[in-house]
Protein backbone atom coordinates (compact mmCIF):
# COMPACT_ATOMS: atom_id res chain seq x y z
CA UNK A 1 0.00 0.00 0.00
CA UNK A 2 1.42 3.38 -0.92
CA UNK A 3 1.20 6.09 1.67
CA UNK A 4 -0.14 8.73 -0.72
CA UNK A 5 -3.49 6.98 -1.08
CA UNK A 6 -4.08 7.17 2.66
CA UNK A 7 -5.73 10.06 4.38
CA UNK A 8 -5.03 9.16 7.94
CA UNK A 9 -2.11 7.21 9.31
CA UNK A 10 -1.75 6.46 12.98
CA UNK A 11 1.62 5.00 14.00
CA UNK A 12 2.19 3.56 17.48
CA UNK A 13 0.11 6.33 19.04
CA UNK A 14 -0.38 6.42 22.82
CA UNK A 15 -2.74 8.91 24.44
CA UNK A 16 -3.75 9.68 28.02
CA UNK A 17 -4.77 12.18 30.66
CA UNK A 18 -2.51 13.06 33.59
CA UNK A 19 -0.78 9.89 34.78
CA UNK A 20 -3.24 7.59 33.06
CA UNK A 21 -2.52 6.23 29.61
CA UNK A 22 -5.86 5.37 28.00
CA UNK A 23 -4.71 4.23 24.57
CA UNK A 24 -1.62 2.12 24.03
CA UNK A 25 0.32 1.80 20.86
CA UNK A 26 -2.36 2.18 18.19
CA UNK A 27 -1.38 1.63 14.58
CA UNK A 28 -3.81 1.79 11.66
CA UNK A 29 -4.28 3.47 8.28
CA UNK A 30 -7.56 4.78 6.94
CA UNK A 31 -7.78 5.22 3.17
CA UNK A 32 -9.46 8.01 1.22
CA UNK A 33 -13.17 8.44 1.82
CA UNK A 34 -13.60 5.31 3.95
CA UNK A 35 -16.22 5.01 6.66
CA UNK A 36 -14.87 3.61 9.88
CA UNK A 37 -16.96 2.50 12.84
CA UNK A 38 -14.98 2.79 16.07
CA UNK A 39 -16.38 0.18 18.42
CA UNK A 40 -15.53 -0.87 21.95
CA UNK A 41 -16.93 -1.01 25.47
CA UNK A 42 -17.57 2.12 27.54
CA UNK A 43 -14.30 3.69 28.63
CA UNK A 44 -12.33 1.85 25.95
CA UNK A 45 -10.87 5.11 24.70
CA UNK A 46 -13.08 5.93 21.71
CA UNK A 47 -13.56 9.57 22.69
CA UNK A 48 -9.91 9.76 23.71
CA UNK A 49 -8.86 8.63 20.25
CA UNK A 50 -11.00 11.37 18.70
CA UNK A 51 -9.62 13.99 21.03
CA UNK A 52 -6.11 12.99 20.01
CA UNK A 53 -7.09 13.16 16.34
CA UNK A 54 -8.40 16.73 16.67
CA UNK A 55 -5.29 17.73 18.61
CA UNK A 56 -7.06 18.29 21.92
CA UNK A 57 -4.94 15.71 23.73
CA UNK A 58 -1.22 15.52 23.03
CA UNK A 59 0.28 12.21 21.95
CA UNK A 60 2.32 10.37 24.59
CA UNK A 61 4.12 8.53 21.88
CA UNK A 62 3.88 7.66 18.22
CA UNK A 63 2.72 9.84 15.36
CA UNK A 64 -0.40 10.77 13.43
CA UNK A 65 -0.26 11.89 9.80
CA UNK A 66 -3.01 13.46 7.73
CA UNK A 67 -2.23 13.49 4.02
CA UNK A 68 1.32 12.52 4.91
CA UNK A 69 1.70 15.63 7.09
CA UNK A 70 1.99 15.57 10.88
CA UNK A 71 -1.18 16.43 12.79
CA UNK A 72 -1.76 20.16 13.15
CA UNK A 73 -0.62 21.17 9.68
CA UNK A 74 -4.08 20.99 8.22
CA UNK A 75 -6.24 23.56 9.80
CA UNK A 76 -9.53 22.82 8.12
CA UNK A 77 -9.03 19.11 7.82
CA UNK A 78 -10.86 17.58 10.75
CA UNK A 79 -14.41 18.29 11.88
CA UNK A 80 -15.72 16.87 15.13
CA UNK A 81 -19.34 16.29 16.07
CA UNK A 82 -19.36 16.26 19.88
CA UNK A 83 -21.48 14.14 22.18
CA UNK A 84 -24.42 16.28 23.11
CA UNK A 85 -23.63 16.12 26.82
CA UNK A 86 -20.34 17.92 26.22
CA UNK A 87 -22.08 21.12 25.12
CA UNK A 88 -23.30 24.04 27.25
CA UNK A 89 -26.83 24.33 25.91
CA UNK A 90 -27.53 27.50 27.89
CA UNK A 91 -24.92 29.43 25.92
CA UNK A 92 -26.58 32.41 24.18
CA UNK A 93 -26.18 31.45 20.53
CA UNK A 94 -28.63 30.53 17.78
CA UNK A 95 -28.47 27.52 15.48
CA UNK A 96 -27.20 29.74 12.66
CA UNK A 97 -24.48 31.18 14.93
CA UNK A 98 -23.20 27.70 15.74
CA UNK A 99 -23.16 26.57 12.11
CA UNK A 100 -21.41 29.82 11.13
CA UNK A 101 -18.64 28.95 13.60
CA UNK A 102 -17.74 26.18 11.17
CA UNK A 103 -16.81 28.90 8.66
CA UNK A 104 -14.58 30.97 10.95
CA UNK A 105 -11.45 29.22 9.77
CA UNK A 106 -12.33 29.87 6.14
CA UNK A 107 -13.41 33.47 6.55
CA UNK A 108 -10.58 34.60 8.82
CA UNK A 109 -10.95 35.48 12.48
CA UNK A 110 -11.47 39.21 12.09
CA UNK A 111 -13.37 39.57 8.83
CA UNK A 112 -17.15 39.42 8.67
CA UNK A 113 -18.97 36.51 7.05
CA UNK A 114 -18.91 36.71 3.24
CA UNK A 115 -21.85 35.99 0.95
CA UNK A 116 -20.25 32.64 0.23
CA UNK A 117 -20.02 31.79 3.94
CA UNK A 118 -23.70 32.60 4.35
CA UNK A 119 -24.56 30.44 1.36
CA UNK A 120 -22.58 27.50 2.72
CA UNK A 121 -24.29 27.87 6.11
CA UNK A 122 -27.73 28.07 4.49
CA UNK A 123 -27.00 25.01 2.36
CA UNK A 124 -25.68 23.01 5.33
CA UNK A 125 -28.77 23.83 7.39
CA UNK A 126 -31.04 22.86 4.50
CA UNK A 127 -29.16 19.63 3.89
CA UNK A 128 -29.82 18.53 7.48
CA UNK A 129 -33.43 19.71 7.26
CA UNK A 130 -33.20 22.40 9.93
CA UNK A 131 -33.28 25.58 7.80
CA UNK A 132 -36.45 26.64 9.61
CA UNK A 133 -34.68 26.42 12.99
CA UNK A 134 -31.82 28.77 12.04
CA UNK A 135 -32.94 31.60 14.30
CA UNK A 136 -33.79 29.34 17.25
CA UNK A 137 -31.64 29.51 20.36
CA UNK A 138 -29.79 26.25 20.95
CA UNK A 139 -31.37 25.70 24.34
CA UNK A 140 -34.76 25.19 22.67
CA UNK A 141 -33.72 22.26 20.45
CA UNK A 142 -34.67 18.62 20.82
CA UNK A 143 -31.94 16.00 20.98
CA UNK A 144 -32.25 15.15 17.30
CA UNK A 145 -32.22 18.80 16.30
CA UNK A 146 -29.12 19.40 18.42
CA UNK A 147 -27.32 16.68 16.55
CA UNK A 148 -28.45 17.95 13.16
CA UNK A 149 -27.11 21.36 14.07
CA UNK A 150 -23.65 19.95 14.77
CA UNK A 151 -23.80 17.88 11.61
CA UNK A 152 -24.64 21.07 9.69
CA UNK A 153 -21.66 22.76 11.26
CA UNK A 154 -19.42 19.87 10.29
CA UNK A 155 -20.69 20.18 6.71
CA UNK A 156 -20.04 23.93 6.74
CA UNK A 157 -16.45 23.22 7.77
CA UNK A 158 -15.96 21.33 4.49
CA UNK A 159 -13.67 18.87 6.25
CA UNK A 160 -11.55 16.09 4.86
CA UNK A 161 -12.06 13.95 7.93
CA UNK A 162 -15.24 13.90 9.97
CA UNK A 163 -15.31 12.48 13.51
CA UNK A 164 -18.61 11.75 15.25
CA UNK A 165 -18.95 10.62 18.83
CA UNK A 166 -21.99 8.38 19.39
CA UNK A 167 -24.28 9.98 16.80
CA UNK A 168 -26.79 7.12 16.97
CA UNK A 169 -27.28 7.15 20.73
CA UNK A 170 -30.35 8.84 22.16
CA UNK A 171 -31.66 10.41 18.96
CA UNK A 172 -34.89 9.83 17.07
CA UNK A 173 -35.06 7.57 14.02
CA UNK A 174 -35.30 10.42 11.46
CA UNK A 175 -32.08 11.89 12.85
CA UNK A 176 -30.37 8.49 12.67
CA UNK A 177 -31.47 8.21 9.08
CA UNK A 178 -30.35 11.69 8.11
CA UNK A 179 -27.02 11.00 9.81
CA UNK A 180 -26.59 7.91 7.65
CA UNK A 181 -27.67 9.83 4.56
CA UNK A 182 -25.11 12.45 5.36
CA UNK A 183 -22.46 9.72 5.45
CA UNK A 184 -23.50 8.73 1.93
CA UNK A 185 -23.24 12.30 0.71
CA UNK A 186 -19.86 12.70 2.31
CA UNK A 187 -18.57 9.58 0.68
CA UNK A 188 -19.45 11.10 -2.69
CA UNK A 189 -17.18 14.00 -1.72
CA UNK A 190 -14.40 11.68 -0.56
CA UNK A 191 -14.65 12.72 3.08
CA UNK A 192 -13.28 10.15 5.49
CA UNK A 193 -15.70 9.51 8.36
CA UNK A 194 -14.93 7.90 11.71
CA UNK A 195 -17.85 7.24 13.99
CA UNK A 196 -17.73 6.02 17.56
CA UNK A 197 -20.74 3.85 18.25
CA UNK A 198 -22.16 1.17 20.49
CA UNK A 199 -24.33 -0.12 17.71
CA UNK A 200 -22.70 -3.23 16.27
CA UNK A 201 -25.63 -3.74 13.87
CA UNK A 202 -25.23 -0.35 12.17
CA UNK A 203 -21.47 -0.84 12.11
CA UNK A 204 -21.75 -4.06 10.19
CA UNK A 205 -24.41 -2.82 7.78
CA UNK A 206 -23.23 0.68 7.00
CA UNK A 207 -19.49 0.85 7.41
CA UNK A 208 -16.55 -0.16 5.24
CA UNK A 209 -14.19 -0.68 8.11
CA UNK A 210 -14.42 -1.40 11.82
CA UNK A 211 -11.92 -0.49 14.45
CA UNK A 212 -12.37 -2.54 17.59
CA UNK A 213 -10.84 -0.86 20.58
CA UNK A 214 -10.27 -1.65 24.22
CA UNK A 215 -7.34 0.52 25.32
CA UNK A 216 -5.44 -1.28 22.57
CA UNK A 217 -6.32 -2.01 19.01
CA UNK A 218 -8.07 -5.38 19.06
CA UNK A 219 -8.94 -5.62 15.40
CA UNK A 220 -9.14 -3.38 12.34
CA UNK A 221 -10.54 -4.31 8.97
CA UNK A 222 -13.78 -5.10 7.19
CA UNK A 223 -16.75 -5.77 9.50
CA UNK A 224 -16.67 -9.42 8.43
CA UNK A 225 -13.09 -9.81 9.62
CA UNK A 226 -13.55 -7.82 12.79
CA UNK A 227 -16.83 -9.33 13.99
CA UNK A 228 -15.33 -12.62 15.08
CA UNK A 229 -16.16 -14.04 18.49
CA UNK A 230 -12.50 -14.13 19.58
CA UNK A 231 -12.08 -10.40 18.80
CA UNK A 232 -15.33 -9.42 20.44
CA UNK A 233 -14.55 -11.50 23.47
CA UNK A 234 -11.22 -9.69 23.86
CA UNK A 235 -12.93 -6.32 23.54
CA UNK A 236 -16.06 -6.86 25.58
CA UNK A 237 -15.09 -9.79 27.83
CA UNK A 238 -17.91 -11.32 29.81
CA UNK A 239 -20.36 -8.65 28.65
CA UNK A 240 -20.57 -10.49 25.33
CA UNK A 241 -23.13 -13.24 24.92
CA UNK A 242 -23.26 -15.47 21.86
CA UNK A 243 -26.83 -16.54 21.23
CA UNK A 244 -27.67 -20.05 19.97
CA UNK A 245 -28.38 -18.71 16.46
CA UNK A 246 -24.86 -17.33 16.24
CA UNK A 247 -25.73 -13.66 16.75
CA UNK A 248 -23.93 -11.74 19.47
CA UNK A 249 -25.27 -9.36 22.09
CA UNK A 250 -23.25 -6.93 24.15
CA UNK A 251 -24.57 -6.03 27.57
CA UNK A 252 -23.44 -2.48 28.25
CA UNK A 253 -24.59 -2.33 31.87
CA UNK B 1 -34.64 68.97 34.61
CA UNK B 2 -32.95 71.05 37.26
CA UNK B 3 -33.06 67.94 39.39
CA UNK B 4 -30.94 66.09 36.82
CA UNK B 5 -28.67 69.01 35.99
CA UNK B 6 -27.88 70.14 39.51
CA UNK B 7 -25.11 67.61 40.22
CA UNK B 8 -23.46 68.34 36.89
CA UNK B 9 -22.47 71.88 37.89
CA UNK B 10 -19.64 70.39 39.94
CA UNK B 11 -16.63 69.33 37.88
CA UNK B 12 -15.93 66.40 40.22
CA UNK B 13 -19.48 65.13 39.63
CA UNK B 14 -19.16 65.31 35.83
CA UNK B 15 -15.91 63.35 36.09
CA UNK B 16 -17.62 60.86 38.38
CA UNK B 17 -20.45 60.37 35.89
CA UNK B 18 -18.02 59.85 33.02
CA UNK B 19 -15.79 57.46 34.96
CA UNK B 20 -18.59 55.33 36.34
CA UNK B 21 -20.38 55.11 32.98
CA UNK B 22 -17.15 53.87 31.36
CA UNK B 23 -16.68 51.36 34.16
CA UNK B 24 -20.31 50.28 33.88
CA UNK B 25 -19.93 49.52 30.18
CA UNK B 26 -16.56 47.86 30.54
CA UNK B 27 -17.52 45.62 33.44
CA UNK B 28 -20.70 44.57 31.67
CA UNK B 29 -18.94 43.56 28.45
CA UNK B 30 -16.20 41.57 30.18
CA UNK B 31 -18.82 40.37 32.65
CA UNK B 32 -20.62 38.65 29.77
CA UNK B 33 -17.68 36.24 29.48
CA UNK B 34 -17.45 36.02 33.26
CA UNK B 35 -21.09 34.90 33.48
CA UNK B 36 -20.96 32.53 30.51
CA UNK B 37 -17.68 30.89 31.48
CA UNK B 38 -18.51 30.69 35.17
CA UNK B 39 -15.64 32.96 36.20
CA UNK B 40 -17.49 35.00 38.86
CA UNK B 41 -15.29 33.61 41.61
CA UNK B 42 -12.22 34.51 39.59
CA UNK B 43 -13.42 38.08 39.08
CA UNK B 44 -14.01 38.50 42.78
CA UNK B 45 -10.64 36.96 43.60
CA UNK B 46 -8.83 39.23 41.17
CA UNK B 47 -10.47 42.27 42.69
CA UNK B 48 -9.21 41.33 46.14
CA UNK B 49 -5.84 40.19 44.89
CA UNK B 50 -4.90 43.64 43.64
CA UNK B 51 -4.76 44.90 47.22
CA UNK B 52 -1.01 44.30 47.70
CA UNK B 53 -0.25 46.13 44.47
CA UNK B 54 -2.22 49.11 45.68
CA UNK B 55 -0.55 48.97 49.09
CA UNK B 56 2.94 48.83 47.60
CA UNK B 57 2.16 51.71 45.24
CA UNK B 58 0.88 53.69 48.21
CA UNK B 59 4.01 52.94 50.27
CA UNK B 60 6.23 53.97 47.36
CA UNK B 61 3.97 56.97 46.72
CA UNK B 62 3.43 55.84 43.15
CA UNK B 63 0.23 55.76 41.12
CA UNK B 64 -2.28 53.43 42.83
CA UNK B 65 -3.88 52.40 39.54
CA UNK B 66 -0.56 51.29 38.12
CA UNK B 67 0.22 49.33 41.28
CA UNK B 68 -3.17 47.63 41.05
CA UNK B 69 -2.66 46.89 37.40
CA UNK B 70 0.69 45.21 37.98
CA UNK B 71 -0.71 43.08 40.81
CA UNK B 72 -3.76 42.04 38.81
CA UNK B 73 -1.74 40.97 35.80
CA UNK B 74 0.68 39.00 37.99
CA UNK B 75 -2.17 37.21 39.77
CA UNK B 76 -4.08 36.52 36.54
CA UNK B 77 -0.99 35.01 34.93
CA UNK B 78 -0.19 32.97 38.04
CA UNK B 79 -3.71 31.51 38.13
CA UNK B 80 -3.45 30.62 34.46
CA UNK B 81 -0.05 29.05 34.98
CA UNK B 82 -0.98 26.98 38.05
CA UNK B 83 -4.14 25.55 36.52
CA UNK B 84 -2.98 25.20 32.92
CA UNK B 85 -1.47 21.77 33.11
CA UNK B 86 -4.51 20.43 34.95
CA UNK B 87 -2.39 19.53 37.99
CA UNK B 88 -4.71 21.51 40.27
CA UNK B 89 -8.17 22.76 39.47
CA UNK B 90 -8.62 26.39 38.53
CA UNK B 91 -10.84 27.24 41.50
CA UNK B 92 -8.25 25.74 43.86
CA UNK B 93 -5.50 27.83 42.25
CA UNK B 94 -7.72 30.88 42.58
CA UNK B 95 -8.45 30.13 46.24
CA UNK B 96 -4.75 29.85 47.09
CA UNK B 97 -3.62 32.98 45.25
CA UNK B 98 -6.63 35.03 46.28
CA UNK B 99 -6.04 34.40 49.99
CA UNK B 100 -2.27 34.86 49.71
CA UNK B 101 -2.55 38.16 47.85
CA UNK B 102 -5.24 39.49 50.15
CA UNK B 103 -3.16 38.57 53.21
CA UNK B 104 -0.11 40.26 51.75
CA UNK B 105 -2.17 43.37 51.07
CA UNK B 106 -3.58 43.48 54.59
CA UNK B 107 -0.12 42.82 56.08
CA UNK B 108 1.35 45.73 54.12
CA UNK B 109 -1.52 48.01 55.03
CA UNK B 110 -1.28 47.15 58.72
CA UNK B 111 2.20 48.68 58.77
CA UNK B 112 0.73 52.08 57.94
CA UNK B 113 -0.83 54.42 60.46
CA UNK B 114 -3.14 56.74 58.55
CA UNK B 115 -4.61 54.28 56.18
CA UNK B 116 -8.18 53.87 57.43
CA UNK B 117 -9.71 56.39 55.02
CA UNK B 118 -7.73 55.23 51.98
CA UNK B 119 -8.48 51.61 52.78
CA UNK B 120 -12.19 52.28 52.77
CA UNK B 121 -11.77 54.08 49.42
CA UNK B 122 -10.01 51.08 47.98
CA UNK B 123 -12.57 48.66 49.32
CA UNK B 124 -15.67 50.62 48.34
CA UNK B 125 -14.49 53.13 45.75
CA UNK B 126 -14.03 56.87 45.71
CA UNK B 127 -15.70 57.97 42.54
CA UNK B 128 -16.01 61.58 43.70
CA UNK B 129 -12.23 61.76 43.95
CA UNK B 130 -11.56 60.89 40.29
CA UNK B 131 -8.96 63.31 38.88
CA UNK B 132 -8.82 64.19 35.21
CA UNK B 133 -5.65 62.10 34.91
CA UNK B 134 -7.55 59.13 36.40
CA UNK B 135 -10.39 59.73 34.00
CA UNK B 136 -8.08 59.70 31.00
CA UNK B 137 -6.39 56.52 32.22
CA UNK B 138 -9.80 54.90 32.75
CA UNK B 139 -10.96 55.93 29.29
CA UNK B 140 -7.73 54.77 27.65
CA UNK B 141 -7.69 51.36 29.36
CA UNK B 142 -11.40 50.94 28.75
CA UNK B 143 -11.02 51.66 25.06
CA UNK B 144 -8.11 49.22 24.78
CA UNK B 145 -10.11 46.44 26.45
CA UNK B 146 -13.23 47.02 24.34
CA UNK B 147 -11.19 47.15 21.15
CA UNK B 148 -9.52 43.83 22.01
CA UNK B 149 -12.90 42.23 22.67
CA UNK B 150 -14.22 43.54 19.35
CA UNK B 151 -11.21 42.23 17.43
CA UNK B 152 -11.21 38.84 19.14
CA UNK B 153 -14.97 38.39 19.24
CA UNK B 154 -14.95 35.20 17.20
CA UNK B 155 -12.00 33.42 18.85
CA UNK B 156 -13.37 34.31 22.30
CA UNK B 157 -16.78 32.96 21.29
CA UNK B 158 -15.29 29.68 20.10
CA UNK B 159 -13.05 29.06 23.13
CA UNK B 160 -15.96 29.89 25.45
CA UNK B 161 -18.62 27.82 23.70
CA UNK B 162 -16.70 24.93 22.20
CA UNK B 163 -13.09 24.23 23.25
CA UNK B 164 -13.04 21.17 20.99
CA UNK B 165 -13.83 23.26 17.93
CA UNK B 166 -11.11 25.66 19.04
CA UNK B 167 -8.70 22.72 19.07
CA UNK B 168 -9.75 21.44 15.64
CA UNK B 169 -9.22 24.95 14.28
CA UNK B 170 -5.82 25.11 15.99
CA UNK B 171 -6.67 28.27 17.90
CA UNK B 172 -4.05 29.12 20.54
CA UNK B 173 -6.59 28.44 23.29
CA UNK B 174 -4.19 28.79 26.24
CA UNK B 175 -2.97 32.13 24.96
CA UNK B 176 -6.51 33.39 24.37
CA UNK B 177 -7.60 32.27 27.84
CA UNK B 178 -4.62 34.09 29.35
CA UNK B 179 -5.51 37.20 27.38
CA UNK B 180 -9.07 37.01 28.63
CA UNK B 181 -7.74 36.88 32.19
CA UNK B 182 -5.63 39.97 31.55
CA UNK B 183 -8.63 41.83 30.13
CA UNK B 184 -10.57 40.83 33.23
CA UNK B 185 -7.73 42.07 35.42
CA UNK B 186 -7.62 45.41 33.59
CA UNK B 187 -11.36 45.78 33.98
CA UNK B 188 -11.20 45.10 37.70
CA UNK B 189 -8.44 47.66 38.11
CA UNK B 190 -10.36 50.29 36.17
CA UNK B 191 -13.43 49.71 38.33
CA UNK B 192 -11.38 50.03 41.51
CA UNK B 193 -11.97 53.76 41.83
CA UNK B 194 -15.69 53.66 41.06
CA UNK B 195 -17.03 50.74 43.03
CA UNK B 196 -13.95 49.52 44.85
CA UNK B 197 -12.44 46.09 45.38
CA UNK B 198 -15.40 44.80 47.36
CA UNK B 199 -18.04 45.57 44.76
CA UNK B 200 -16.21 45.10 41.44
CA UNK B 201 -17.45 41.51 41.15
CA UNK B 202 -21.05 42.71 41.36
CA UNK B 203 -20.56 45.10 38.44
CA UNK B 204 -19.02 42.26 36.45
CA UNK B 205 -21.78 39.78 37.09
CA UNK B 206 -25.05 41.62 37.69
CA UNK B 207 -25.61 43.56 34.42
CA UNK B 208 -24.44 40.58 32.34
CA UNK B 209 -26.73 38.20 34.23
CA UNK B 210 -29.63 40.64 33.74
CA UNK B 211 -28.94 40.78 30.00
CA UNK B 212 -28.81 36.97 29.86
CA UNK B 213 -32.39 36.89 31.12
CA UNK B 214 -33.46 39.18 28.29
CA UNK B 215 -31.76 37.74 25.21
CA UNK B 216 -30.25 34.50 23.94
CA UNK B 217 -27.61 35.85 21.56
CA UNK B 218 -24.12 36.86 22.55
CA UNK B 219 -23.79 40.26 20.86
CA UNK B 220 -27.20 41.58 22.00
CA UNK B 221 -26.38 40.23 25.47
CA UNK B 222 -23.17 42.27 25.51
CA UNK B 223 -24.91 45.40 24.25
CA UNK B 224 -27.83 45.16 26.68
CA UNK B 225 -25.40 44.46 29.53
CA UNK B 226 -23.33 47.51 28.54
CA UNK B 227 -26.43 49.69 28.46
CA UNK B 228 -27.56 48.38 31.86
CA UNK B 229 -24.08 48.86 33.30
CA UNK B 230 -23.91 52.48 32.19
CA UNK B 231 -27.48 53.14 33.29
CA UNK B 232 -26.83 51.61 36.73
CA UNK B 233 -23.77 53.82 37.11
CA UNK B 234 -25.60 57.03 36.21
CA UNK B 235 -28.79 56.29 38.18
CA UNK B 236 -26.71 55.05 41.10
CA UNK B 237 -24.72 58.28 41.18
CA UNK B 238 -27.90 60.38 41.24
CA UNK B 239 -29.21 58.23 44.09
CA UNK B 240 -25.90 58.67 45.85
CA UNK B 241 -25.98 62.45 45.36
CA UNK B 242 -29.52 63.00 46.60
CA UNK B 243 -29.80 60.26 49.22
CA UNK B 244 -26.29 60.91 50.45
CA UNK B 245 -25.15 57.27 50.38
CA UNK B 246 -21.81 55.82 49.28
CA UNK B 247 -21.71 55.91 45.48
CA UNK B 248 -20.29 52.41 44.88
CA UNK B 249 -23.04 50.83 46.94
CA UNK B 250 -25.73 52.92 45.25
CA UNK B 251 -24.48 51.85 41.80
CA UNK B 252 -24.42 48.16 42.70
CA UNK B 253 -27.87 48.32 44.30
CA UNK B 254 -29.26 50.01 41.17
CA UNK B 255 -27.80 47.20 39.03
CA UNK B 256 -29.36 44.68 41.42
CA UNK B 257 -32.75 46.39 41.09
CA UNK B 258 -32.54 46.02 37.29
CA UNK B 259 -31.72 42.36 37.75
CA UNK B 260 -34.71 41.77 40.02
CA UNK B 261 -37.06 43.46 37.56
CA UNK B 262 -35.71 41.31 34.71
CA UNK B 263 -35.94 38.19 36.82
CA UNK B 264 -39.57 38.85 37.66
CA UNK B 265 -40.77 40.00 34.23
CA UNK B 266 -38.46 38.54 31.54
CA UNK B 267 -40.25 36.86 28.64
CA UNK B 268 -38.59 33.47 29.02
CA UNK B 269 -38.75 32.31 32.60
CA UNK B 270 -39.91 35.41 34.46
CA UNK B 271 -41.54 34.39 37.70
CA UNK B 272 -44.51 36.74 37.38
CA UNK B 273 -45.02 35.98 33.69
CA UNK B 274 -45.31 32.32 34.46
CA UNK B 275 -47.77 33.02 37.23
CA UNK B 276 -49.94 35.08 34.86
CA UNK B 277 -49.83 32.44 32.14
CA UNK B 278 -50.95 29.73 34.54
CA UNK B 279 -54.06 31.56 35.70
Amino acid sequence: MSTTSERLEVQNASVGYGDKVVLHDLTFNVPHGARVAVVGPNGAGKSTLFKALVGLLPLRGGRIFVHGQPLGNHKDCVAYVPQREEVDWRFPVTVRDVVMMGRYDHQGWIRRASVQDKQVVGRSLAQMGIADLAGRSIGDLSGGEQQRMFLSRALAQEPHILLMDEPFTGVDVPTQESTLELLDDLRAEDVTAMIATHDLGISVQKFDLMLLLNHRLIAFGSPRDVMKPEHLLRAFGTRLTVLPDGSMVVDEH
Amino acid sequence: MAFLLEPLQYAFMTRAFAASAIVGVLCAVIGTYVVLRGMAFLGDALAHAILPGVAIAYLLQGNLLIGALAAAVVVALAIGLFSRQGTIKEDTAIGILFAAALSLGVALISTMKTYAVDLSHILFGDVLGVSSADLWLTAGLGLAVLLTVALLYKPFLVISFDPVLAATMRLPADLLRMLMLILLALTVVVSLQTVGVGLAAAMLVTPAATAYLLTRRLLPMMLIAALLGALSAVVGLYVSYYANVVSGAAIVLTATAFFLVAWLFNPRQGVLRRRVRQT
